[in-house]
């Protein structure tokens, strides 16, 4: 009951703070492995989960007005990974992983991953990019 | 000005609710088709959603329709521990518990109260919005808004990201939202005005939607419009 009104009242209540500050900002990053403990001594090939594309044209934004899954998933994921870094819990890491490993292919050679998150902030006028978390290795077939 | 207010529709209360809930119907339709790529307990409940916007949309059963996605919108709370897609989904559940309170409350000046109650919230979220930006160096300097643009998680493709790279239009764009959001209350004061503020309001979400992907937002404050129009008729004029 308590949870349940802790969820509900900010939407009751709202404080529609929207951007008020611009923090750090957290990125997915996935790599595969061919082995459950292959990146133990090192992490190799770490590659933007859902990398935005370079260009979209006008027909793709308008569209998107209407069928926006994807993106909408990927702003979810997003949320996870901020609540992930302000308070670990087993929900947020549970749907990072099971959402990348639903969107892997599991007949590929490397049938594990680990996903990490790095929190990309402006220091001065320079961007920096830091590694604020790894996760536990995954079966791409069982997330 | 007499002539213009006099020249405009009246929205009854009853309009403005019906309204309302035919907006927020189809926002919900919207959204939940986007999870029925899903996983099957994720899906499962957004078919149900469906089922229940359906419902409200035939306008039968207004009061059980509400009430099934107040109690639908907390199991999907409790799923995503949290809303799945931040504002957009809080609105949408303040829309929906005002419209299920407009329907429940005991008498016509309760049902009043919590739709105004939601015109209230809609006037805040722009308000406040402002407030808490204006009240920031950061978006004062047009800082936030590069930021936005330079390293946040929202611009939907790359070269949305050089818009960082002009200083002049960031600052400009700053000030702009900015002085819109603060003076929005006072569009309450006339019809003109009000239906020119919503009318920038809606062109400002079209651009989040555009720019950061952020089309929810867009359809589900549409659906919030009617009930300011109604209060500022209750209320102003």
């Amino acid at each position: 009951m308590l949870k349940s009104l802790a969820l509900i009242a900010p939407a009751l209540i709202p404080s529609w703070r929207f951007f008020d500050r611009i923090t750090a900002s957290p990125r997915i990053e996935v790599a595969r492995m061919a082995q459950e403990d292959d990146l133990a001594t090192g992490a190799t090939g770490w590659r933007e989960f859902r990398p935005r594309p370079q260009s979209l044209s006008l027909t793709a934004l308008l569209r998107r007005l209407f069928w926006n899954p994807v993106w909408n998933e990927t702003l979810f994921l997003t949320s996870c990974a901020e609540r992930l870094l302000e308070k670990p819990t087993a929900h947020s890491i549970d749907e990072i992983a099971s959402r990348i490993a639903a969107g892997l292919d599991p007949r590929a050679a490397e049938p594990f991953f680990r996903f990490r998150l790095v929190l990309i902030s402006r220091e001065g006028d320079a961007l920096q990019k830091e590694v604020v978390y790894v996760s536990s290795p995954y079966s791409v077939t069982k997330g | 000005m007499a002539d213009v207010i006099a020249s405009l529709p009246v929205l009854s209360f009853d309009t403005a609710q019906r309204v309302t809930e035919i907006l927020l119907a189809l926002a919900f339709l919207q959204q939940s088709a986007e999870h029925l790529r899903a996983a099957a307990k994720e899906r499962n409940l957004f078919v149900f959603r469906i089922a229940l916007c359906i419902l409200l949309l035939t306008g039968m059963a207004s009061l059980w329709a509400t009430a099934g996605l107040a109690l639908l919108g907390l199991l999907i709370l409790h799923r995503f521990q949290g809303p799945y897609n931040g504002g957009s989904d809080r609105m949408g559940l303040l829309i929906l518990f005002c419209l299920c309170l407009s329907h429940a409350a005991p008498s016509q000046i309760w049902r009043e109260v919590a739709l105004g109650y939601l015109a209230l919230q809609l006037m805040l979220s722009y308000f406040i919005s402002g407030w808490v930006k204006i009240v920031n160096p950061d978006w004062r300097s047009g800082r936030a808004l590069r930021d936005v643009f330079e390293f946040s998680a929202y611009p939907v493709c790359e070269n949305f990201r050089s818009i960082a790279t002009h200083p002049r239009i960031v600052f400009a764009g700053s000030w702009a939202v900015m002085l819109f959001e603060l003076v929005f209350p006072t569009t309450l004061l006339h019809p003109v005005a009000l239906i020119a503020g919503l009318s920038i309001a809606a062109l400002f979400h079209l651009a989040n939607a555009i720019l950061f992907g952020l089309n929810r937002f867009f359809w589900i404050w549409l659906a919030a419009y009617p009930s300011i129009f109604w209060f500022q008729q209750r209320v102003f004029l």
